[in-house]
This record gives C-alpha cells, structure tokens and sequence, in this order.
C-alpha cells in the first residue's frame, strides 16, 4: 500500500486502456448504451421530478423529508441496520474466509459452495425460511419448548436480532468471496517468516496478514453495506415497524400515496448518503486498488 | 360515508335474512334448489323498478374486450365465476384479467396516456373527488344509484362487494371465553397473546383503538389520534403487523397471534379453507366496501359502464358471495341463503362502524404521519 506500488499499477493500466480504445473495448458498447438508457437516464429523470412534482415543488419534498419525524428516523435505522448488518458479515466472514486459505483446496472448494448454495436461492425464499425458524410458534421455539429448556416463547424475530440475522445471512457471500480473493494471493511464506523471526503466531497475524487482507475487508464491507441500504422485504418480515428502512418508506409512497416527487426526493436522499458513504471510504483506502485487487488476478 | 343510514342498513340485513330462512325452510315455488346462485331470475320481482334491459338482457358492442382489474387470488376468482363468465356467456364481451389493481397503476396509466384498464376494482380510500382528474364520472342512466346501499356510491365510484374489519379471535387462545369487542383486544390481562393489525393508516387501526377507548362507532370522525395512539401503545409490544390480507390469515392461522384484526373474508378462510379454530366477533365490526372506478380516456368506457350497471343489480350484484363472503352492495340483492351468515351485511348491529372515506382522504397525510411516527419509534 505504499505510493509507489499503487502508482504503478495504475500507471501501466492508462497505457493499456489507451491501445484497448480502437479494438476489444466497443464490445463493452452495448452495456454502456444499456447502462444510459436503462440507468443514468432514469436517474436523472427522477432527480428532476423531485424537485419538479408537484408542479414548482423546489426544495418543497426534501423540506417535507426532513421535517417528518418518521422519514429521519427511519433513514437513521437504514444505515444503523447497515452497519450492524456490516460488521457481523466482517465476524463471520473473515475467519471463515481465513479458513478457506488454510485447508486443502478441496475443502477450501467444498467451503466456497456452503457460502453460494444459498446465494443461488432467493432472497424471498430465504427470508420466509428465517420466519419459519424464529417465529414464536416457529421451529426453533417449538424445539426449545419441548426440551422445556425454555418456558414462553423467545422473541428471535419482529426485532432487530432478526433482521440482522436474516440481511447477514443474505449478504454474507458478499462479503466472504472479495474477503477469500485478497487472502489467497498473500504469500504464505510472509507469516512464515515472521514466525522465524520471533513473532508470536497472533503477532505474526496481526502484524503481517491482516494488513495484506485489508482491501478485502473494505471491498467486501463496502459492497455490503451499500447492498443492506436497499433492503426492503427482509426487515418488513423479520422485522417490527420499528426496524422499517427507507425502501420501504419510498415504496410506500409511490404505491399508497402516489406522492411520486416526495419518493423521488427520498430516493435522491439514500442516493446522495450511499455517495458520501463511498467518498469517505475512499479517503481511508482508495477504491480503486480495492476492486482492482479482484479484476487483475496474477 | 358519514350520511350513511345505518337504519336502512339493517333493514337490509333484516331482509336478507328473512329471505334466507323462507328459503331455506320451504322447498322454493320456483323449484330452484337453496343452492342456486342469487341471479335466479326470482330475484328480479324483489326489484320491480329494475330496468330489464341492463340487468337480464345486456347488450354489448360486438367484439368488445374489457380488462378487468383487481386484487386476484380467490378474490378475483370468485368476482370472475360471479360476474365475468356470466356477462361473457350474456353479452359475448371477453375479458382480459389483471390480478394487481393499485392506485398507482391508474394514476400512471392516465398520466402516460396509456389506458388499458376499463374496470378497476379498489378499495374505499380511493374514487373520491380527490381522485377526480384519473376517473371517468360514472354513468348513473344505466347504474341504479338508489338501489345501492346508502353512502356507498358516488359520482366516480360504486361499491360492488361490502366487507368487515372484523375482531377474528382463535377459541383455543382464549381460555373459554369470548372477546365481546375492540375493548378485549386491548385487554391482555383477560386475553393474553399476541394482536394481529394492519399496518396501514386508513384500514381501522386508529378506529378500533378509539371503539376500544370507549368511543361510541357514530361518534368516530373526525378522528381523535393521540387518543388513539395512546390507546394503541397501551398494547404495541405485542402486536404483529400484517401488510396484506394473506399474511393476516397465515398469522391467525398459525397461532401467531391469539387475535387479529382481519377482514372477514380471510378470517373466514383461516376457519373454513384451513380448518383452523378461528370466530369473528362482529360486534364493531367495520363495515366497508370495494368500489368500480373506470380510469380516465379508456376507449372503452361505453362498455365498462354496461358492466359496471350489470354487476351492480340486484340479480347479479350477489355472485361472487358464492364463493368469498364478501357480500352485496345492492339493497335487493339475494345472497345464497346458507352465505348468508357469513356476511358482514347480515352481521351489522348498533355497534357496527362505518369509515368516513372523505375524512380519511382529505386527511391522510396527517393520519399518515402520525401512523409512521408511532410506529417507528
């Protein structure tokens, strides 16, 4: 992470871009023309009718937006589920990643399948599966009951507990598969030889390893956290109102009220703090090494 | 909806089920079997003034097409065997089916132009001066306006199917007991348990927790919300929100929820389709409605009123409740006499509430921040 090991990189990648221009780089035209129409132009449109809808609205929606109790509160639970949702995929992501570099590649293959199994399944599905588990009536529960390990029914779910179990569980691949592509090109030998020269193995860990696999940890957490803001579906049903997200609220608005500029204004909103989000990540480690980290595989 | 004559009501209730025991205790004159549906045509001598023409013989314009809109599931198909394929068999007019009616989708249908709903089925918060600038007025020379329930008609709307807002109960979480009302809702000390409610501002949530409060049902509007909200905390840890009607029957179903506030259609299915020990208690019961709107520039609107004055009469008004108890709209409409219990119509008493659709139009706003606030917090 020095400056001139990023500079290189970055340097060699302008020259390449320059010769690719005339050549392969029209393939990627019909996804650039697909991404205008079907995406920047559509964001545009709506940025325009929040300021345009009612007629002459202004700044009228996001005054709305921030003079209602609820929408600020509820755009304060979106990012705080968020982040939760971040951190616990980073717990539980990093050492199963950890682990994946460790054991024999068959193994590691086998552990890279339990995280996309459920990853090919949908969202939907595994949503009402957690409702199955956690409700009071629910197989957990009912399990705990009949044991008579417990004597009422424990509230897993319409709390924050389940909605956080149920986003971390969804959003974990995204987390473990940037994790694991950062840690399987760290050389092995360099914990090895920090061990031969004395250090500690958890010293060797923290001192050698765990610097080479932070691109991993901020990829992976970005790309969760900016996925778990969307969310809409799992906190309304493994939540209660109270772990309502900002979707939600814009969902509303377009189906119930039909208030098409205020949803506007509210989509903007999320959009603009998904930005701030992402810049003042950058200031911490620069994006592009980041991802770059997972396009060029050497 | 606050002009609505409960009396009048009654009466129709008290009708209905004068029919149905004669009908049911005496082998019918006509020789028509009890279970023959309600568009007999004896039902036509109870409405002499009926124009024949509208309601016995429609005529439609050949090769005509309507698309019908509305909330599908067993709902849609109970409007379809009730009203559709009758008035297809009739008039040979063929349907196309939506199965997702929303005021959103008619609102962007006439805002773009592109009009291909004709007959939309929607709820009561909807069709009202409001909504002026995306419907079509109806056609009141083929609609017979006076024979539908009293508040339930105005210029852009007419209510095809009434249903409650029901207290559904499970009588195996209830220790012997019967709740009496809203008021053993929100008493967990007698009724321990987790409630079922609906998480929208304008479905009952604020009214019943007033009834609940002591609040007498014609004394409603306009609506008190911190009281509300007050009476609504005394029980919000143990309440389960439900977004749509299935979820409402798979809580009650599942034993979830020892209560709910339901509609009686879905309450009905939770006992009748699932086999599970649920009751309503109609005691304040919310009476409402779903109404036909005709979105605004469909080409079709000669025909979506021709139906929409067929379905609404008294012979045919009282299909679907054939199949969902969701009952008529037509004040001489005669439901299938062994339906006839299961009607929020037959069940409405002094202490059956109605909402006052305007006031909860011209207030949603406000109604709908209080809800969100409250909920959220």
């Amino acid at each position: 992470m020095t400056a001139p090991a990023t500079s290189a990189p970055g340097a060699s990648r302008r020259s390449r871009g320059g010769s690719l221009i005339n050549g392969w780089a029209w393939l990627a035209l019909p996804t650039v023309v697909f991404l205008v129409v079907f995406f920047i132009a559509p964001l545009i449109l709506m940025s325009i009718r929040s300021v345009t809808d009612p007629p002459g609205a202004g700044v009228a929606n996001y005054r709305e937006f921030f003079s209602s109790e609820a929408d600020v509160r509820v755009l304060g639970t979106t990012f705080y589920i968020a982040t939760i949702s971040t951190l616990v995929c980073l717990l539980v992501g990093y050492p199963y990643a950890y682990l994946m570099t460790i054991v024999s590649p068959r193994v590691s293959g086998l552990l890279l399948i339990f995280v996309l199994v459920p990853f090919w399944s949908s969202l939907l599905v595994r949503t009402f599966a957690w409702e199955v588990l956690l409700r009071d009536t629910g197989i957990v529960n009912s399990l705990l009951l009949s044991w008579g390990l417990i004597g009422a029914p424990l509230t897993l779910m319409r709390n924050t507990l389940g909605v956080i179990l149920g986003m971390s569980q969804i959003l974990l691949p995204f987390m473990v598969l940037p994790l694991f592509t950062v840690m399987r090109r760290i050389d092995p030998e360099l914990t090895r030889a920090a061990a031969n020269l004395g250090a500690p193995p958890f010293a060797a860990f923290r001192r050698v390893f765990l610097p080479l696999s932070l691109p991993g940890v901020v990829a992976g957490s970005l790309l969760v956290f900016v996925l778990a803001l969307g969310f809409y579906i799992t906190p309304t049903i493994l939540g209660s109102p109270r772990e309502t997200m900002i979707s939600r609220f814009i969902a509303d608005q377009v189906q119930t009220r039909l208030n098409w500029g205020l949803a506007s204004a509210m989509a903007v909103i999320l959009m603009a703090l998904t930005f701030l989000a992402l810049i003042a990540a950058s200031r911490v480690v620069r994006l592009r090494d980041v991802y770059g980290s997972l396009e060029d595989e050497t | 909806m606050r002009s609505l004559s409960r009396p009048t009501l009654m009466l129709a209730a008290v009708a209905l089920l004068i029919s149905a025991c004669s009908g049911g205790a005496s082998p019918a004159p006509s020789g028509a079997p009890t279970t023959a549906p309600t568009t007999a045509p004896s039902g036509a001598s109870a409405a002499p003034s009926a124009g024949a023409d509208v309601c016995t013989a429609p005529t439609a314009k050949a090769g005509t097409t309507l698309t019908f809109a509305s909330y599908g599931g067993v709902y849609q198909e109970a409007q379809r065997k009730g009203w559709l394929e009758p008035y297809s068999k009739l008039t040979g007019v063929t349907f196309t089916e939506s199965e997702d009616s929303s005021n959103a989708t008619i609102k962007s249908q006439v805002e773009s132009g592109q009009v291909t709903w004709d007959v939309v089925d929607v709820g009561n918060d909807f069709g009202l001066e409001a909504n002026a600038d995306v419907l079509e007025p109806l056609d009141f020379s083929l609609i017979k306006k006076d024979e539908i329930l009293d508040g339930f008609v105005g210029p852009y709307r007419v209510a095809d199917i009434t249903y409650g807002v029901v207290l559904a109960y499970r009588t195996d979480k209830v220790n012997g007991q019967v709740p009496q009302g809203w008021a053993d809702f929100f008493d967990l000390t007698k009724f321990p348990g987790k409630r079922g409610m609906y998480d929208y501002s304008a479905g009952g949530v604020f009214e019943v927790a007033l009834m609940a409060d002591g609040v007498a049902p014609k004394d409603l509007y306009p609506l008190d919300i911190p009281r509300a909200l007050k009476k609504l905390d005394t029980i919000k840890d143990q309440l389960v929100f439900w977004p749509g009607g299935a979820k409402s029957q798979e809580l009650i179903g599942s034993g979830e929820v020892a209560m709910s506030l339901m509609w009686n259609g879905r309450a009905w299915s939770a006992k009748h389709l699932d086999n599970k020990p649920v009751e309503i208690q109609w005691n304040q019961q919310l009476l409402t409605s779903d109404y036909l709107v005709v979105p605004k520039g469909t080409p079709n609107k000669d025909e979506a009123m021709k139906f929409i004055a067929w379905a609404t009469c008294a012979q045919n008004n009282a299909a679907p409740s054939q199949y969902i108890p969701y009952g008529p709209t037509n004040k001489n409409s005669k439901p299938q006499a062994d339906k006839i219990p299961d009607l929020a119509v037959s069940n409405v008493n002094d202490s059956t509430a109605y909402f006052d659709d305007k006031w909860l139009v011209d207030n949603a706003k406000p109604l709908d921040d209080a809800w969100n606030a409250w909920k959220t917090k």
